[in-house]
């Protein structure tokens, strides 16, 4: 920057702390619109986290392999056989992979003494799901008595529904795959703290016990939930199975970027038998909840353009108030030599310096706004928490979308000072001068 | 046509206020020398104002021409122009017109750095010595409201002549001032005309102004009367029988 331009900048601050009454309540409302930014991007990142922790921990892994399995060209069963070859495959083909579990699948009704549920059945073999211990917050019981052939983990909202403890009995009435419909009794070992909407229909039992429900053999799994290094590798990983299991031989479904139970019709529409793989990712299983996550972010963002609206008519009537009052200093500096351009730069200089430091003051004041009501462990109401996958508020402001915010605002406030300092640096020097308040 | 440093042939001037068009110049013609000291004398609504502001390059006549330097202004851009008002003009204005957020030595600097021709350090030793000619070395950091009238006025013709300007345009430089002020700021404006030999145009109604000129041009209803020596011209303006001297032509 030379020092010309030094100057100007000079010139913008100095002018803005002329005024500090005017200056201070003005950044203020940018702060606060910025820091109200930080904090719904924060909020977004927040639930956006929460529904991938909780979605890869209860019904997905970063990349699945599952499938279904069809005896006749109309019935189909959604699991893999013979999964262990397909494990050994992958662990061999794919070095992004940090660790892989294998999954039953299920939908069944829980039976208790009062009432009856239709949920979800995930066969789950603790001793190898080393994220689940650490998502899924016991609240009674031990998540250990998941090693029981007969133990099943249920949530808080659905025991209330249920009516029923750790210890108690619970039935569970499935049809199975064969056609047949098939019963066993389960013992509740563990009730967990829900985990948002997700959470309401899943439940989660011993792997063998699900085969014995299901009459599954131990080469037949639900899906592999395959969990990378790093999360970013999901597309590129989902491709790269794509290409490593046709190359071996396995029959694959076309992709399709939905949750495999909404599958079903369409595959037993399909002239084929045997099975056939399918490799999808967290989003695609979880893509019936991700309208929340959208209309949350156009709902942010309608607030956000309405606020940014609100804060442009205060700039602008601001500019209109600092032109007035010096366009008189217009004229003189035309007068000795200022060029049009220039007198543009310095007010778009005193505009963007105004959004700078409001916006950068905001930024701040959004992350420790963000960590505050992240730390104050703020629960939220139950229809709150099945939207926001969470018992509690979570507000994750990251750098990027700090960055965003604060970039965000203050260009659109540049943007809007433009107009007024475009209509100063049209003013004739003679006009400009002769202006009388 | 002359060709003096301004030259200003049958120039006219109008302003619409409103359904109403004002004739501010009528058929006014000037030749202005290098290094004269010259002054625009006439009462209020003569005229003046619209004449250095011609001369100035900040308005444009509606009809004929103004030669400033040897420039047609008529046949210049809007940058053309503003760039000969940087590097040809110097201008004084009645209410100093200073910028109020910068400091008086930032205040004589601007225009420099506007030109963009100096290093930083011939900068410096420019602005230095002509704060230094107008009495100002050791009010550098004060802001313009920490001076007097006179002090502005001192900044402001700091200013003007900081580029080396070929010509000086003066409003009434003396009409915000006491006239013991007014006398200080007169006598710099002339002592740096003899020392520099640049152009001063100023305007005045006040006749104790018109005296400190080689050469006074008068002005009434948006034509020039004459131009004459100070003394016919403070005889006209305080009424009194003229001296025998001759009446030159303005031109």
């Amino acid at each position: 920057m030379g020092i010309f331009d030094r100057m100007l900048w000079l010139i913008a601050a100095r002018s803005l702390l002329q005024h500090r009454l005017r200056t201070s309540l003005l950044m203020a409302a940018i702060g606060g619109v910025t820091a109200l930014l930080v904090m719904l991007t924060g909020a977004y990142v927040g639930i956006k986290t929460t529904l991938l922790v909780s979605a890869t921990t209860l019904m997905s892994g970063h990349v699945n392999v599952a499938g279904f399995y069809k005896a006749t060209a109309s019935s189909s069963a959604p699991v893999v056989t013979n999964y262990k070859k397909v494990r050994a495959l992958v662990e061999k083909e794919v070095p992004q992979v940090d660790y892989i579990v294998q999954r039953g699948r299920g939908w069944a009704k829980l039976v208790s003494e009062s009432a009856t549920q239709q949920a979800g059945l995930g066969g789950i073999d603790i001793t190898h799901e080393p994220g689940f211990r650490k998502v899924v917050q016991v609240k009674e019981g031990s998540i250990d008595g998941l090693t029981q052939p007969n133990g099943i983990l249920i949530f808080e909202a659905q025991a209330k529904r249920l009516s029923v403890k750790v210890g108690d009995t619970l039935t569970i009435v499935a049809p199975t795959f064969r056609g047949t419909n098939n019963t066993l009794d389960v013992t509740v070992v563990a009730i967990a703290a829900d985990i948002g909407m997700l959470s309401s229909w899943n439940t989660f039992m011993n792997d063998q016990g699900l085969r014995q429900l299901y009459q599954l053999n131990d080469e037949t799994t639900g899906a592999l939930q395959i969990y990378l290094k790093d999360i970013e590798q999901v597309k590129l990983v989902q491709e790269q199975l794509r290409t490593v299991l046709a190359r071996e031989g396995f029959g694959m479904l076309d992709p399709d970027p939905r949750p495999f139970f909404a599958k079903f019709d369409g595959v037993n529409r399909e002239n084929w038998t045997g099975q056939r793989l399918d490799v999808t990712n967290w989003e695609d299983e979880t893509n019936f909840v991700q309208w929340i996550v959208t209309a949350l972010t156009v709902l942010a963002t309608i607030v956000i353009f309405a606020l940014v609206a609100i804060i442009a008519v205060g700039i602008m009537n601001v500019m209109w108030i600092s032109i007035r009052e010096r366009t008189r200093e217009i004229g003189t500096l035309r007068a000795v030599g200022m060029q049009r351009g220039t007198v543009l730069s310095m007010f778009l200089a005193e505009g963007s310096l105004l959004g700078l430091i409001g916006t950068i003051v905001g930024g701040i004041g959004g992350v420790l706004g963000s960590i505050a009501v992240s730390k104050a462990g703020i629960t939220l109401p139950p229809s709150w928490q099945f939207v926001f996958f969470s018992d509690h508020l979570v507000i994750t402001p990251t750098l990027t979308w700090v960055g965003f915010s604060v970039g965000f605002i203050t260009v659109a406030i540049a943007g809007i000072s433009l107009i007024p300092s475009f209509l100063a640096a049209r003013l004739k020097p003679i006009t400009a001068m002769s202006h009388v308040g | 046509m002359s060709n003096g440093i301004v030259t200003i042939q049958d120039v006219e001037k109008e302003y619409s206020l409103g359904a109403t068009v004002v004739k501010a110049l009528r058929g006014v013609s000037l030749t202005v020398e290098k290094g004269e000291f010259i002054s625009i004398a006439g009462p209020s609504g003569s005229g003046k104002t619209t004449l250095l502001n011609l001369i100035g390059c900040v308005d444009t006549a509606t009809r004929g021409d103004v030669v400033v330097a040897g420039k047609n202004t008529a046949q210049l851009s809007e940058r053309q122009l503003t760039d000969l008002r940087l590097n040809t003009i110097g201008f004084i204005f009645q209410s100093f017109n200073l910028v109020s957020v910068l400091s008086v030595y930032q205040n004589v600097e601007f225009p420099l750095l506007l030109q963009d021709k100096l290093s930083s350090g011939e900068r410096k030793k420019r602005v230095e010595s002509l704060l230094e000619q107008v009495g100002l070395n050791t009010h550098m950091k004060h802001r313009p409201n920490e001076l007097s009238g006179g002090q502005r006025q001192r900044v402001a013709i700091a200013r003007a002549l900081v580029t080396d300007p070929l010509i000086v345009l003066a409003d009434e430089p003396t009409a915000n001032l006491d006239s013991q002020t007014g006398q200080a700021i007169l006598d710099l404006m002339k002592s740096l005309n003899q020392q520099k030999g640049t152009t001063f145009i100023f305007s005045t109604h006040d006749h104790k102004v018109m005296r400190y000129a080689n050469a006074v041009v008068r002005l009434a209803d948006g034509k020039i009367l004459g131009r004459e020596s100070p003394e016919l011209a403070v005889a006209h303006a305080v009424g009194m029988d003229a001296p025998a001297a001759p009446v030159q032509a303005a031109s």
